[in-house]
């Protein structure tokens, strides 16, 4: 894996604990969370419908979409409560001096 | 000896496919069968309305689980009208006299849509939305007329008129009552919806009882006792629904206002369960019998009741939740809203989404919000777990919409 795969999403304190942030590249969206042990990164569209997950409420390690309450696991992308049954698609993530990227390739 | 449980589920929509799902996964021997009268796998109702209303979403699309989930999973699904029940004998009686034996029955015969009646000839002629075949008949008729009206100002007629006027069409919707959607939502988020389908040329009478209709040629003439006149070629009702219980209008089953149920999906009769619209279930919660007719309570509801055929006690503590799509709008109502002591407002406008907080005893009972699609869920849904959790609330957190809500789970 080379350096120009890591995209620059922001410092890292733009994040809340237990939150996420929208995150727009190459016409394609995704979602940053930040949760207890660690920063993941997953696709901002719901899979059952077209909706941006960024409005969505964080639990723990989960998603749940503003439209239709489907839930995602944030680290795996799968989905665990319907009416989602597509998972989400992850991309790795690391933060360096204070700097969250993510590797959409 | 044939040792086999057998599980019959009777009806074939949402409830009963995921409760038959649920029933699998503990349990791989038993015999599953879901009868239904419709020529389709169960599928979901919610896009009728909407999506495939507008031609954006095909039927393939909305069904639940994929096409092979009845192989997969060994159940079957009967295409089969039943017309008889036995609970002395454990049986069903189809309409050809065949006899379906069960040693558990799970009942989600769902609602049937109240019907209009104003002159026979006419009551004919007018399209009510509850299934696939409804949908088609609905969008073949309306692409071949410009008018269309609407009785009944409830989410289905309004979700039917944001569909149609998204398709050019002259939409007029009826409304007895002097607002939007029932006394159950917010007078101030009825009419912030009134307002959005006007913008888009929907014409709204509220207050307006049918006086008569004439037919004209092709069209029909309605007149209101407010002495409005509504020209349209083809008129839809939206004027509720009632539980689907013929069946059982003779049997021991004991029925009111559906068929009445514990909290673990058990009806009057032994073995017999019932989940979905058809349910009317105490809630353990709210202290009182609840019947509902909603996406997520038919979903959540067949799961528990999967659980409890299955043999895991499962009390069904969900809190009630629904939402309808209309234009851009995402309307979310969770909770009860019908015993409170105060209202909370949070929001100013649809761009950002406003919801109100029904409290009782500085606990929230119940909310329900409007706003850009996406604006409103997660509040909606952080309101739903505090119902839950029975959290004594903070009511300027929850009045000012730059705090953010979640940090009130953590109480």
């Amino acid at each position: 894996m080379t350096n120009e795969n890591w995209i620059e999403v922001g410092k890292s304190d733009s994040i809340d604990m237990e939150d996420l942030i929208r995150f727009d590249h190459s016409g394609k969206t995704f979602c940053v969370y930040r949760i207890e042990d660690g920063f993941y990164a997953t696709d901002g569209i719901c899979t059952h419908e077209a909706v941006h997950l960024e409005d969505g409420l964080v639990m723990d390690d989960e998603i749940e979409c503003p439209m239709h309450q489907g839930i995602f696991n944030i680290k795996t992308g799968e989905a665990i409560s319907p009416p989602a049954c597509d998972d989400l698609k992850t991309y790795p993530v690391k933060v360096e001096n204070d700097l969250v990227y993510i590797n959409i390739s | 000896m044939n040792t086999l449980n057998k599980i019959l589920i009777l009806g074939s929509g949402q409830a009963a496919i995921y409760a038959a799902s649920e029933i699998r996964k503990y349990d791989k021997d038993s015999e599953i069968s879901i009868f239904g009268n419709e020529n389709y796998h169960p599928y979901e109702r919610p896009p009728l309305s909407k999506e495939f209303l507008m031609g954006k979403k095909k039927e393939e699309e909305f069904l639940f689980f994929s096409k092979n989930f009845f192989a997969d999973q060994n159940i079957h699904y009967i295409n089969k009208e039943i017309n008889g029940v036995d609970f002395i004998n454990k049986s069903l009686i189809s309409f050809d006299n065949k006899k379906y034996f069960f040693d558990k029955l799970l009942i989600t015969t769902g609602s049937t849509n109240r019907r209009i009646a104003i002159d026979e000839e006419i009551d004919n002629e007018i399209y009510y939305l509850r299934n696939l075949d409804d949908a088609n008949q609905i969008k073949k008729k309306a692409s071949e007329v410009n008018s269309i009206a609407i009785i009944g100002g409830g989410f289905i007629g309004l979700e039917i008129a944001s569909s149609l006027n998204q398709q050019n069409k002259s939409v007029s919707l009826i409304e007895i009552s002097n607002q939007l959607m029932g006394r159950i939502i917010p007078f101030p988020i009825a009419n912030l919806v009134k307002v959005e389908h006007e913008k888009h040329g929907n014409k709204i009478y509220l207050d307006s009882k049918i006086k008569s209709i004439e037919k004209t040629n092709d069209a029909f003439k309605i007149l209101l006792d407010n002495d409005h006149v509504i020209e349209a070629e083809m008129i839809i009702g939206g004027i509720g629904s009632i539980p689907t219980v013929d069946l059982f209008n003779d049997s021991d089953l004991k029925l009111k206002n559906g068929i009445l149920t514990n909290a673990y999906n058990q009806t009057s009769v032994e073995n017999v369960y019932a989940a979905g619209d058809v349910s009317n279930f105490f809630h353990p919660l709210y202290q009182k019998n609840i019947r509902l007719e909603s996406y997520q309570h038919a979903q959540n509801q067949g799961i528990n009741a999967g659980k409890n055929i299955a043999g895991i006690k499962s009390e069904y503590l969900s809190i009630p939740w629904m939402w309808s799509d209309q234009f851009d709008l995402n309307l979310q109502l969770t909770g009860l809203c019908d015993d409170y002591h105060e209202i909370i407002e949070r929001g100013e406008n649809i761009e950002n989404g406003i919801i109100y907080f029904f409290i009782k005893d500085d606990k929230i009972v119940g909310a329900c919000g409007l706003g850009l699609t996406g604006k409103v869920g997660r509040d909606i849904r952080i309101a739903s777990k505090l119902i839950e959790k029975q959290t004594i609330i903070d009511k300027k957190i929850l009045s000012n919409q730059k705090e953010k809500l979640n940090p009130l789970l953590k109480k």
